[in-house]
């Protein structure tokens, strides 16, 4: 029973994947991408690890993709776009890179045969997961906090000249209208 | 449970909910006439009641319409994706210690998983149907939800302190001593309005906004499909109750009266509160409703947690 | 007569005089005492500039089609337009007017001295083609781009029977249709700069908060309205044009349509100018009457802005409480006159009726209860903290800005600029009563609010003085020309049967002149500047409405707002599409 279901959301997110690939529509492929995601989620959770299985739900389907949504959104990518996408799926841009994948994944297959345990069924509760990161990996989580916390610094600074900036266009463009009422003017 | 019992239990729920969204569409009408100095529905069946049905089959009825400029696959998909995503949301949900539909141990973190699924709904409504409005709309969503998702999670992590879990069963039995709305007030403060913006209801339907968006990203809608998202947001509303009473106040405990009727006399005042809420308050603008989060929101939650926390870890030591 | 020595000993008048020489001008005496100047067209943007400095605000420019007309001032040609100039303190206004011939019908545009000229130039060319050199923006404004011929000239048709029947064949759909295609530059708009692409909303005309039919067109940068275009004219139904073809006492339920939300205060404008025509004095009680109801009139309309001024920030609730007290409202008003919205009750030289049995307890009852509620709603509403912070602040503009754009009313008050007509040139009887003007500082959303809710509380201090010293006697005058005349003597002096005969066959006969007589509507000030030829219809009827220049000024006040700021001033602004369109 788990097994099935484990190659049926296999499945769903190898399908989901190439189909993600190579829609032409940039919004189709996104929906793609996130039931790729979600069936990622599911063998997640079928291989115990249900914590791991949430944040993928949490983080890259529900936050993540969404923001991805939101450019294409302030993008009005439109019919151009799509034709420009679907230009850019003939075989000649993807040959050589489908070409490497394939022998990768090759490469993967030897190696999965030596290791045969796929399904532990061993459970990994959320406690599990907090304790280690907190315990041997705290120094890792540490540098990944500062790390964030980098972003988001860097993150309020460009917002910050993005803010600057319209300030100035403001002004110039009052400018502009005092020009303009000047000349109105006799 | 056997499995044939959660099956037919599951089937049950999903009738309930889908019945509940329904009827909750008539009693807020009637609730709101009341508050409003007005009758509300009342000609159709005792008390209107029968307007739901009425409703109902006007909906039915309507032509079945996609708009030429729209996609469609998108545009069809979209309404779905948040009723599915709020129903998953019930299976959380204990509704006594044995009625429930499964007991997860990330029971806390399904919730908010498939709370976030819900955006799509909105956001993939508003992209597919091709209309300025229902873009702004979809723009305004995106940014709102996925803003107060972040909130909504940080205002959870006390509760789960104090718990010491995920599961939500677990989280209503370490409350027989005193239900959580207590120790953790900031938490069910930040979790209310977040709440709100999340089943983006009025003060916060800022990406329907009837005055400035027309009707936001369901402006192309109609029919069965625009029911769809209605059903979805009172869906959002009650799994938005269910979890407020869960997580705060107590759940299904309380004494004399059998667990259910506990939990669901519990839901039904908090929903009269959201509904009030919607009767009273007017809507903020758009950045104010972004600083209200960012500014005030994440403060308070990330406030809460540390002194959680603190908390937690004197009373252990 | 009378006019020439108010002209002689009209400082301003005397001024020009100095200025200009005597001889630049020719004097037109008009029953209202209004100095009214004709000049040339060479001296008349030098003229207007000079009286800028004394008369801060255009309040109307209108045009006259003179060509049909009998009792022809000497100096007007073929075409006219009227420049309606007004001071406030002390209040004074003068009309200076310039006349052009068919054959070279342009005259240079005012835009320049007033921003507000811009609208008023844009009607005068849609109604009568008169051009004005130097104009921004000279289209049609309130007909369609595809309208052929100028509406108001007197050889336009007035009715669907006088034109061939209406057809729309494929062609001509085509045609209709591209005229409706949105072209950012057409409207003055750029489509990008080097790294923003804009977005064009059409905001309307059907859209739940305009209030009406009124299209904007944004520029969007985000959710940023980078520049907006108020369209008008969805509701034009030609109430000038109509004006000509009634009679003067059958124009006056048109007159209920303008401000719609206004009721008998349009009938008061109308029938004020006409009996200034007609040197008609109303008797104490009619005057009475006439306040009271024009004040509860204005209560029902500042009702309904507060309701949809608290809907439209989102607040649900308020506007059916205050729909529910104008409904009360308007069981009054039905007692009274028999309507509702649309009453037109009054009627030259008085009112229709006298007052019912019983009406002093309805209205009692109502503006007893009234105080409490408003304070209920303050709290409910105005001190609502969001409500405070999307309006406090947003859609300012001080008082220079109001008068140059023509702004009148609760919204020039929110200025702080204590100014009201009813007080400081009492007419119809305003001169008796007791109440105060509410004014504000900001000249914001919220202080448009505050102004018009204090308005509301003042209103209900009159009409109490109004219900305790209601005057007895007649409702109606004894002057010949009142319509229709008092019926009571009808029977026993063939003199008043013959009046009463042919004033309610044929309708009156006014003499010959112009006359206007601006008043204190609900919106602002409200003039309807009447020029009879001496016959049984008005040869022209001028609606001036607040409504028309404050929303000229939209794009002044919300560019470089959000959209929901937008929502926010088209909500504080109070205007009805048909006293803009009229």
């Amino acid at each position: 029973m788990m097994e099935s279901l484990f190659y049926l959301a296999s499945f769903i997110a190898l399908v989901a994947t190439v189909l993600a690939l190579s829609r032409a529509n940039a919004t189709h492929a996104l929906i793609y991408l996130i039931v790729s995601l979600l069936a990622v989620a599911v063998i997640f959770f079928l291989l115990g690890a249900p914590f791991a299985a949430a944040l993928e739900v949490l983080i890259y389907a529900g936050a993540i993709m969404v923001l991805f949504i939101f450019v294409i959104m302030m993008l009005n990518l439109g019919d151009s776009g799509v034709a420009k996408e679907r230009q850019w799926l003939s075989p000649r841009y993807w040959i050589v890179p489908g070409l490497l994948a394939a022998i990768l994944f090759g490469e993967m297959l030897v190696a999965l045969q030596h290791h045969s345990a796929a399904l532990s069924g061993k459970m990994i509760s959320p406690k599990a997961v907090a304790l280690e990161l907190f315990g041997p990996y705290v120094l890792a989580v540490e540098i990944a906090s500062m790390l964030l916390l980098a972003g988001l610094v860097g993150a309020y600074h460009l917002g910050r000249r993005f803010l600057a900036r319209t300030e100035m266009e403001e002004e110039l463009q009052e400018e502009l209208k005092e020009q303009e009422q000047q000349r109105a003017q006799p | 449970m056997s499995d044939l019992n959660t099956i037919i239990f599951g089937l049950v729920l999903i009738g309930g909910a889908v019945g509940g969204a329904a009827v909750l569409t008539w009693f807020e009408r009637r609730l709101l006439g009341i508050w409003q100095d007005r009758l509300g529905p009342n000609r159709l069946g005792p008390f209107g009641i029968l307007q739901v049905l009425a409703d109902m089959l006007k909906l039915l009825s309507k032509d079945d319409w996609v708009p030429p400029f729209a996609d469609k696959v998108v545009f069809v998909f979209a309404p779905t994706a948040i009723v599915v995503a709020m129903l998953l949301g019930f299976a959380v949900v204990p509704f006594s210690p044995d009625l429930m539909i499964i007991d997860i141990n990330i029971g806390l973190l399904f919730f908010l998983g498939m709370t976030s699924l819900a955006v799509y709904s909105v956001l993939l409504g508003g992209l597919a149907s091709n209309n300025k409005y229902a873009l702004l709309g979809g723009l305004r969503s995106a940014a709102q939800m996925v803003s107060y998702e972040v909130f909504m999670g940080l205002s959870l992590m006390g509760v789960v302190m104090l718990s010491g879990s995920f599961s939500l069963r677990d989280i209503v039995e370490a409350q027989s001593d005193m239900w959580f709305f207590i120790p953790q007030f900031l938490g069910l403060y930040v979790f209310l309005i977040a709440g709100i913006a999340e089943s983006h209801r009025l003060p916060f339907d800022l990406p329907e906004a009837e005055h400035e968006l027309t009707a936001g990203f369901h402006t192309e809608y109609g029919g069965m499909k625009f029911a769809m998202f209605m059903l979805g947001e009172y869906l959002g509303l009650m799994l938005i109750s269910c979890m407020i009473v869960t997580l705060f106040f107590g759940g299904w405990l309380g004494p004399w009266l059998p667990p259910v009727v506990w939990f669901f006399l519990k839901v039904f005042i908090v929903i009269c509160f959201f509904i009030l809420l919607r009767c009273a308050i007017p809507r903020p603008r758009y950045d104010q409703l972004m600083s209200l989060g960012w500014k005030y929101m994440l403060p308070l939650a990330l406030l809460n947690l540390l002194v959680t926390g603190a908390i937690a870890l004197s009373m252990e030591g | 007569m009378l006019n020439a020595e108010v002209l002689n000993n009209n400082d301003t008048v005397g001024e020009l005089y100095a200025r200009f020489g005597a001889s630049s001008f020719a004097v037109q005496a008009c029953p209202d005492n209004t100095p009214t100047l004709w000049v040339e067209r060479s001296q008349l943007i030098a003229v207007l500039q000079h009286l800028k400095n004394q008369f801060p605000m255009l309040l109307d420019l209108f045009g006259v089609d003179e060509r049909l007309r009998e009792h022809k001032p000497a100096s007007a040609k073929d075409y006219t337009v009227v420049y309606h100039l007004m001071r406030f303190k002390p209040v004074a206004e003068i009309r200076i007017k310039a006349s052009v011939c068919a054959d070279d019908i342009s005259l240079p545009s005012a835009c320049g001295i007033w921003p507000n000229a811009n609208w008023y130039e844009r009607e005068a060319w849609d109604m009568y083609g008169i051009e004005f050199s130097g104009h921004p923006n000279l289209r049609r404004i309130l007909l369609p781009p595809t309208w052929q011929g100028h509406a108001l000239r007197k050889d336009h048709p007035a009715r669907a029977t006088e034109m061939a029947p209406f057809s729309l064949d494929d062609e001509k759909q085509q045609q209709e249709q591209e005229a409706l295609l949105f072209k950012p530059e057409d409207w003055g708009m750029q489509r990008a700069t080097d790294d923003t692409e804009f977005m064009f909303l059409n905001l309307g005309p059907n859209h739940p908060s305009v209030h009406g039919v009124f299209r904007i067109a944004l520029q969007l940068d985000g959710e940023v309205v980078v520049d907006s275009v108020p369209d008008i004219g969805y509701h034009h139904r030609g109430a000038e044009k109509m004006a000509e073809r009634q009679t003067w006492h059958s124009f006056i339920p048109y007159t209920d349509r303008i401000d719609y939300l206004g009721g008998v205060m349009n009938n008061l404008a109308y029938v004020m100018s006409v009996e200034q025509l007609a040197g008609i004095t109303v008797p104490d009680r009619a005057k009475v009457i006439r306040i009271m109801m024009a004040e509860l009139f204005r209560i029902s309309s500042h009702l309904v802005f507060y309701g949809t001024f608290a809907q439209d920030v989102g607040q649900m609730s308020p506007v059916f409480y205050m729909f529910a007290d104008r409904e009360r409202l308007l069981g009054i008003v039905e007692a009274v006159t028999g309507g509702r919205m649309h009453p037109a009750w009054f009627r030259i030289g008085g009112v229709a009726q006298d007052l019912p049995k019983g009406w002093d307890k309805m209205v009692r009852e109502f503006i007893d209860a009234m105080p409490a509620r408003l304070d209920h709603y303050q709290k409910m509403a105005m001190d609502n903290s969001i409500l405070k912070q999307r309006t406090v602040g947003v859609g300012a503009y001080n008082s220079q800005e109001a008068m140059d754009w023509g702004i009148t009313g609760p919204s020039l008050r929110a200025t702080g600029f204590d100014f009201d007509l009813r007080r400081d040139r009492p007419y119809g009887g305003y001169d008796q009563f007791d109440f105060e003007v509410p004014t504000a500082h900001n000249g914001d959303c919220y202080d448009r609010a505050v102004v018009r809710i204090e308005e509301i509380r003042q209103s209900l201090h009159i009409i109490r003085q109004c219900l305790d010293n209601m005057p007895a006697g007649p409702y109606k005058s004894e002057h010949k020309l009142t319509t229709p005349p008092p019926k009571e003597r009808t029977l026993q002096d063939i003199e008043t049967l013959i009046h009463h005969f042919l004033n309610v066959s044929w309708g009156p006969v006014m003499p010959a002149g112009e006359a206007s007589f601006p008043i204190e509507a609900t919106k602002g000030i409200n003039n309807y500047h009447i020029i009879s030829d001496g016959g049984t219809q008005s040869y022209r009827t001028r609606i001036r409405t607040p409504s028309f220049p404050a929303l000229q000024q939209i794009p002044l006040i919300s560019n470089g707002l959000m959209i929901a700021d937008l929502i926010a001033i088209i909500a504080s602004i109070d205007f009805v599409m048909a006293d803009v369109d009229r």
